[in-house]
């Protein structure tokens, strides 16, 4: 069984400004793939070219078996980065029209979406303009729009931005259910955290490359774990500790990060064998967000600035 | 097809639902209504006026005020046998109204009525005579040595602010010195409560006018019987012309193509011009608030553009559908003569057909450049940059039409309505006048393939703007098309 999405070398430039360059990942069948990177790294290029939006300027991309998004449009899910739906449209009839497009009879549709709304505690908006709905409530409309023609591959583009904790977690146990249902999810995001909880896999990008492909656990695995230390000690008893590649001081805390593979423990222990003046100590483990840094250079949270980028 | 039909529901759905489409869909029966009730509300609003006369001492006789009174008479029968001949014409046509100009005339305004209550029944149920602007009265005892008194300011001032009124509790509006110069010629002095008001003026001087004339005329031994002859006088002349619907006699009808043709080439006009502006707004709309991207992966781009030209289209004749029920139920109800001679006209040579060609034709040529432009803009700001040239090219065969209207054949109106994108206008404000049959053809297959290169234009510029977050200039818009795959 071949994967859901495959993209071999796919570059994208617009003039003179290179959006994409390069890329090579595959998503398995069944799972969740974050799509990582700042804002402005070619994400929603990339996106756009898997769904046959905009052509590749080199590369091939697979889909589902085709060779353009364009073939395969009944069975994808997208929500765009930018939201809108007809403001004057009921979520009902909005979900139906684009269940519809995607084959689903108008009346199948409409019961689907009350069932859907449903579940998602909107059932008492089911009937009320979408220009009637707060914020949050129309993102739930346009996420369950696009996955009322139950797709197999469900491609969802920032899908956590502006929705506050609380609707962020439901949409963490909405993605896990798409993907327990035997769908491929692919979303796109730069908070690391929603990632972290959510991936099977992971793809980081950065300026139009990628980084990185592979689990969370491997991406976090690519950086150094840290002991972080406080007390009166000095920081090159700390750097001579066993396993210590480097230190780090932070005030009255020292940040001390360990070799590839060196252990915590053993550090921890010679410091105290030393009897250094250790008064509180914490193993951090990296997160995905310090992987980010560690194998892009760039903060994930900071907009990437390249030239051209209004041409995404 | 199927997603296309889809979006055409969608489209058609989201303005049939709202009021203010309904709103708009009567407004222009209401308007053509009310367009045509003003002239009488304003004939009913004109304030009557209430006018003293005053004979000069040099007139003794009582001739001058005679005379005025006469004419002003006579002024009056006039304007009343035109009220009856004008509400004669449409139910009785031409015919009818000779009929009651020719009763009147000759036995007087009461005979006239009857006359058209015999010719057309319902009109003469309806006719009310037409109303006075001025009323003689009887000129009160303190004014009638006005003439004479040298204070005349001070003595006609409080009837006319109101402290004095009449016998009948009227107030005066207005009062006539009546004069004759040194050679004997009628003059008059008009003193009226309102400075800006002329119609007691004008009125006066039309009758001094006629009171000369006959006092020339009678100086000069020629018989008053005589001159009342002729100025009934009425020349009787009949148009003939081979080209007439009856093949002889010229009638309405025969001037009723051009009306037709121009009524009809306005109605496309504004039909094409509203619906591409809708449809650009409903692209605009959905470029703005990002469903377009969503539409996009659901639709190729043509599907999205055929949907929605399709919904538009089906607004478009909803509206003319029932504007045409409108029509004709009013035709129908109040005119049937003249309903009957437009049906002929319409359903004559297959015109309905031609008409329809070129109704698809004009709006499908607009309707795509709009929405092609609707997909390049966010903001009506930006859209109205890229609109403007269009409908310059708009105007002109609203003006040409009306050129077409009385004159068809005219050059100006022949050579334009090649241009394919007039011929859709022009060539529907021609057809009911019948053009040549290979004008006909050679315009709509001109026009057909204009509608295809612009199509296929608009189609690929549609869908690079619907992608880009590119702001469209003219200049730009050949790059586009040719980066666009």
């Amino acid at each position: 069984m071949g994967p859901a999405l495959a993209l071999e070398n796919v570059s994208k430039r617009y003039g003179a400004f290179q959006a994409v360059q390069d890329l090579s990942f595959a998503v398995p069948k069944g799972s969740i793939c974050g799509f990582l990177g700042p804002n402005g790294a070619g994400k929603t290029s990339t996106i756009r070219m898997i769904l046959g939006l905009a052509p590749v300027t080199a590369g091939r991309i697979t889909i589902l078996g085709a060779n353009d998004g364009r073939k395969v449009r009944d069975r994808l899910g997208f929500l765009p980065e930018e939201r809108g739906l007809y403001r004057k449209m009921t979520p009902v009839d909005a979900i139906a029209f684009f269940a519809g497009l995607k084959g689903v009879p108008l009346g199948e549709g409409r019961r689907r979406a009350r069932v859907m709304l449903e579940a998602q505690g909107l059932g008492a908006s089911a009937n009320k303009k979408m220009k009637d709905l707060s914020k949050g409530m129309a993102q739930k409309v346009q996420l369950i729009a696009a996955l009322a023609h139950e797709p197999e591959f469900v491609i969802l583009d920032e899908p956590f931005s502006g929705l506050d904790p609380v609707n962020q977690q439901g949409l963490e146990v909405v993605i896990r259910e798409i993907a327990a249902n035997g769908a491929t999810v692919l979303f796109s995001t730069h908070v690391m955290q929603h990632a972290e909880r959510l991936c099977d896999k992971v793809v980081l990008i950065a300026g139009g490359r990628k980084a990185f492909e592979g689990t969370v656990d491997e991406a976090r695995a690519t950086t150094p774990r840290f002991l972080e230390l406080e007390g009166g000690i000095p920081a090159d008893a700390v750097a001579a500790l066993p396993g210590v590649a480097s230190v780090d001081i932070d005030g009255q805390r020292i940040r001390a990060a360990l070799k590839p593979g060196a252990s915590g423990h053993d550090a921890l222990k010679a410091a105290f064998v030393q009897g250094l003046d250790v008064r509180t100590f914490q193993m951090r483990e990296p997160t995905l967000h310090d992987a980010f840094i560690g194998l892009t250079g760039a903060d994930p949270d900071q907009v990437e600035a390249r030239d051209g980028e209004a041409a995404r | 097809m199927t997603r296309a039909l889809l979006i055409a529901r969608r489209e058609y759905l989201a303005y049939a639902r709202t009021v203010g489409f309904w709103l708009s869909l009567l407004a222009l029966p209401f308007f053509a209504v009310l367009g045509g009730a003003i002239p009488i509300l304003m004939q009913r609003a004109e304030p009557v006026h209430m006018v003293a006369m005053v004979e000069a001492p040099s007139d003794e006789s009582g001739a001058l005020s005679e005379g005025v009174r006469r004419a002003l008479d006579e002024a009056r029968a006039r304007r009343t046998a035109e009220a009856l001949r004008t509400a004669a014409l449409s139910e009785a046509g031409l015919d009818g109204v000779e009929a009651v100009r020719r009763v009147t005339e000759e036995q007087g305004e009461a005979a006239g009525l009857a006359e058209l209550r015999r010719v057309a029944p319902r009109a003469g149920a309806a006719y009310s005579p037409p109303r006075e602007s001025i009323v003689l009265v009887d000129t009160p005892t303190e004014l009638q040595a006005l003439a004479e008194a040298d204070n005349a300011r001070e003595r006609v001032a409080p009837w006319f602010s109101g402290d004095r009124l009449l016998a009948d509790g009227e107030q005066l509006d207005a009062v006539v010195i009546l004069n004759r110069q040194d050679d004997g010629a009628p003059s008059a002095v008009v003193w009226a409560a309102r400075a800006t008001d002329r119609t007691v003026e004008n009125a006066v001087r039309d009758a001094l006018a006629e009171v000369n004339r006959r006092e020339a005329l009678t100086t000069a031994g020629v018989d008053p019987g005589l001159i009342r002859d002729v100025d009934r006088f009425r020349p009787d002349v009949q148009m003939f012309s081979p080209a007439s619907a009856s093949g002889g006699q010229v009638a309405l009808r025969d001037s009723l193509p051009g009306i037709i043709g121009f009524a009809l080439g306005f109605l496309l006009w504004s039909l094409v011009v509203t619906g591409a502006s809708m449809l650009m707004n409903s692209v605009m709309e959905e470029k703005a608030n990002k469903v377009l991207e969503v539409l996009l992966s659901s639709a190729s781009s043509t599907e999205i553009l055929a949907g929605k030209v399709l919904g538009v289209a089906a607004l478009t004749g909803t509206v003319l559908l029932a504007w045409g029920a409108l029509g004709a139920a009013g035709f129908a109800a109040l005119i049937p003569e003249i309903g009957g001679d437009v049906a002929t006209v319409l359903l004559k040579d297959g015109l309905l057909l031609y008409l329809f060609a070129y109704l698809a034709g004009g709006y499908l040529m607009y309707a795509v450049i709009f929405a092609a432009i609707g997909a390049f803009c966010e903001t009506p700001r930006e859209a109205q940059t890229l609109i403007g040239p269009i409908m310059m090219i708009l105007i002109a065969p609203l003006l040409v039409m009306q050129i077409a209207m009385r004159n068809p054949d005219a050059t100006v109106v022949k050579v334009m309505s090649w241009i394919p994108f007039f011929t859709p206008f022009l060539m529907s404000a021609r057809a009911p006048s019948g053009p040549p049959l290979f004008e006909i053809l050679g315009t709509i297959a001109g026009m057909l393939v204009t509608v295809a290169a612009i199509t296929w234009l608009a189609g690929r510029a549609f869908r690079a703007g619907a992608l880009s977050g590119v702001k469209l200039e003219w200049k730009s818009l050949g790059r586009v098309l040719k980066r666009d795959r």
